[in-house]
């Protein structure tokens, strides 16, 4: 299905009402909520060039080491999970200021893609299991004729 | 691009969505798909079509029936179309967010 070789590549983007120096540190603060060290079971993390991080959730482990520290702009880090099939992913932030608050920016790439495959399959099985739950509520058919669907539309 | 637009298009209607979990237990004659909706077999034969058009359905001749079937592979497109990593970090970055808005708020309460 795919070339073997093609990464894939995803870019998000949010703006945070602070400013970047309060938004660079806490990303590198397991305690706040967001970034992905908080809520690991396990963790150490060294957030420096050439520093290591490892966290590890539900038996999961990410692997990964810094590769760029300029505090308050940027920061770049691999990453190496079960799900890049133990290649090295590349994390790259960036934080610009814009007004009173950050721009923040994250782009993960080189992430192999035949991981689109399992994306896929564990795509399926959620679309199986939200359709599942939507007819195993006894609603089942009776209540879905045309133009009679409100409560569903406010449902989910 | 066009064909995950249909097929999105396609799941976007709750009727259609139900004939999609009836057929996902298996192959059905037309009169059994429209049977559970108490509306008009033109607009069951509506729905149908757009089923068709995305991919998700088939219709094969067996004597004199038409037998439809569902064909899978366009929602595990639709799916793949969001990607694990997209979910991680979308999620996160939410989560981040909403600390910072929800500081920005109890330090205007304070103020």
């Amino acid at each position: 299905m795919t070339k073997p070789g093609k990464t894939l590549e995803f870019k998000f983007e949010r703006r945070i009402p602070a400013p970047p120096n309060e938004v660079f540190d806490a990303w590198l603060n397991p305690k706040i909520p967001g970034n992905p060290w908080h809520l690991a079971d396990k963790f150490t993390l060294d957030p420096k060039v050439d520093g290591l991080f490892y966290w590890s959730a539900k038996g999961k482990g990410i692997y990964g080491r810094f590769t760029e520290m300029e505090r308050p702009g940027r920061i770049q880090h691999t990453w190496v999970s079960p799900n890049t099939l133990g290649h090295e992913s590349m994390v790259t932030l960036s934080f610009e200021k814009e007004g009173e608050d950050t721009l923040m920016t994250l782009v993960h790439s080189d992430l192999p893609d035949h991981e689109l495959a399992r994306g896929h399959e564990k795509g399926w099985n959620y679309f199986l299991d939200t359709m599942r739950e939507q007819f195993a509520d006894g609603s089942r058919l009776d209540q879905r004729r045309d133009g009679a669907h409100p409560r569903e539309a406010t449902k989910k | 691009m066009e064909r995950l637009s249909d097929v999105l298009t396609a799941i976007s209607h709750p009727t259609r969505r139900a004939i999609i979990a009836k057929l996902a237990n298996g192959p059905a004659r037309f009169l059994d798909v429209a049977e559970p909706f108490d509306t008009a077999l033109n607009a069951v034969t509506k729905h149908l079509k757009l089923l068709e058009r995305a991919g998700l359905i088939e219709r094969e001749k067996r004597g004199r029936e038409v037998l439809i079937s569902l064909r899978g592979e366009p929602l595990g497109e639709v799916a793949g179309w969001v990607h694990e990593y997209e979910r991680f970090w979308n999620s996160r970055l939410d989560q981040f967010e909403q600390y910072f808005k929800e500081k920005k708020k109890k330090e205007k309460k304070k103020q």
